[in-house]
């Protein structure tokens, strides 16, 4: 780990401000990636700020049709909510297969979403529901926010408040983990709700990305039956030892049939 | 107690080499990409279930105790009979071999060779 200075703020408005015009510090909530990162020096940040101690920014508010969780909400507390598990249950599952107890007890949702990682789960839930992202300075709309691999939306010194998820009517979501380090080699969450039939992607791709062919489909017929069809295309797949991207293909339609199944039970 | 803990040990360290555990190293750099638990697949507490254990007990003649070494015992079969039992479900489907460790990409792999050859 390389040197750097270290802050806990206690107010959000603090920790933009000790954000502001330092482009090499970072932001911490759980600091799951973070900490492994710096621990392996492949990061090498003048300041870290840590979240923590934040109050504000963590906690469950349901507020008319859509379920709002702070942005330093742990994975353990989304997974064990009341509020997500009666509203959104297909959300509080996700959470509850997150890497293992000790990561869902330090992780946060907004540190899983600003991070976007490839094979995270969170991603796939926000854009299959149609969530809207809160930051310090405005709301960005799922489909807007994630943008490639490790890169969103966020500008600089800019950080998750919330994350507001509409009720679904039917939702699952269905992964497959990679063998070894249990993160989604593919994850689909399928979600219907007032807006419509969304099909989400996390794993396969350098980012999160939505089926537009299975959504038509299970608008139509909302049953796995109307995608067993569906082909996905393996090109710009991720591919690595335990899976190609043809592998990868395979799975988006396993996974997506299985969602759907489960969303109907 | 400790003969039956060398057993189960050895028959998941056995099943771990035929379903999952492999030095994977990168063709052009030789660089070891499966070089952390991140992507060398251990078995886990959860990859298999309880084992209940039968003994056939032979003194060994060449020693007065009759004693035999038993460390790890089950290492040795395991590995056959799980890639046996992999070979027998993929059998019927065209299946003839799979390559070790039978990881799921190695048996959709084979299935798939299967299902092209059976196109063409």
């Amino acid at each position: 780990m390389y040197d750097f200075a270290y802050h806990r703020p206690k107010s959000l408005a603090d920790a933009v401000n000790m954000l502001k015009g330092k482009p090499e510090a970072r932001a911490m909530s759980g600091g799951m990636t973070l900490i492994p990162t710096l621990k392996q020096r492949l990061a090498k940040p003048s300041d870290v700020v840590d979240l923590a101690g934040i109050k504000e920014l963590a906690g469950i508010k349901v507020e008319g049709n859509n379920v709002t969780i702070g942005g330093m909400t742990k994975h353990a507390d989304v997974a064990t909510s009341a509020d997500v598990k009666s509203n959104i249950p297909a959300l509080a599952y996700l959470a509850g297969h997150i890497g293992d107890p000790q990561v869902r007890n330090r992780g946060t949702m907004g540190g899983s979403v600003a991070n976007n990682d490839p094979a995270a789960d969170y991603p796939a839930a926000v854009v299959a529901l149609n969530a809207t992202v809160t930051t310090n300075t405005r709301k960005v709309p799922a489909d807007s926010f994630f943008k490639g691999l490790f890169e969103t939306a966020l500008g600089e010194g800019e950080l998750i408040t919330s994350i507001s998820f509409p009720k679904a009517e039917k939702a699952a979501y269905m992964k497959f983990p990679n063998p070894a380090s249990r993160y989604a080699m593919v994850g689909v969450f399928v979600a219907k709700t007032a807006g419509g039939v969304r099909v989400a992607v996390t794993g396969a791709g350098p980012s999160v990305f939505r089926v537009k062919a299975m959504e038509d489909a299970l608008a139509k017929n909302f049953s796995s039956a109307a995608i067993k069809d569906i082909k996905i295309p393996a090109d710009g797949l991720n591919s690595d030892i335990h899976g190609s991207a043809e592998y990868r293909a395979h799975l988006v339609g396993v996974m997506a049939r299985r969602a759907v199944d489960a969303a109907n039970k | 107690m400790i003969v039956e803990g060398q057993v189960h040990g050895g028959i998941v360290q056995g099943v771990g080499q035929a379903l999952m555990e492999a030095a994977v190293y990168d063709k052009s750099t030789g660089q070891l990409t499966s070089g952390s638990y991140m992507d060398y697949t251990m078995p886990r507490a959860d990859t298999v279930p309880s084992f209940k254990l039968g003994y056939k007990v032979t003194p060994c003649p060449h020693n007065p105790l009759g004693v035999k070494g038993c460390g790890e015992a089950g290492a040795i079969a395991s590995p056959a009979a799980v890639m046996n039992a992999v070979h027998d479900a993929l059998g019927p489907i065209g299946v003839k071999h799979v390559e070790m460790p039978a990881t799921p990409l190695n048996v959709w792999q084979s299935i798939q060779g299967t299902h092209r050859a059976a196109a063409a």
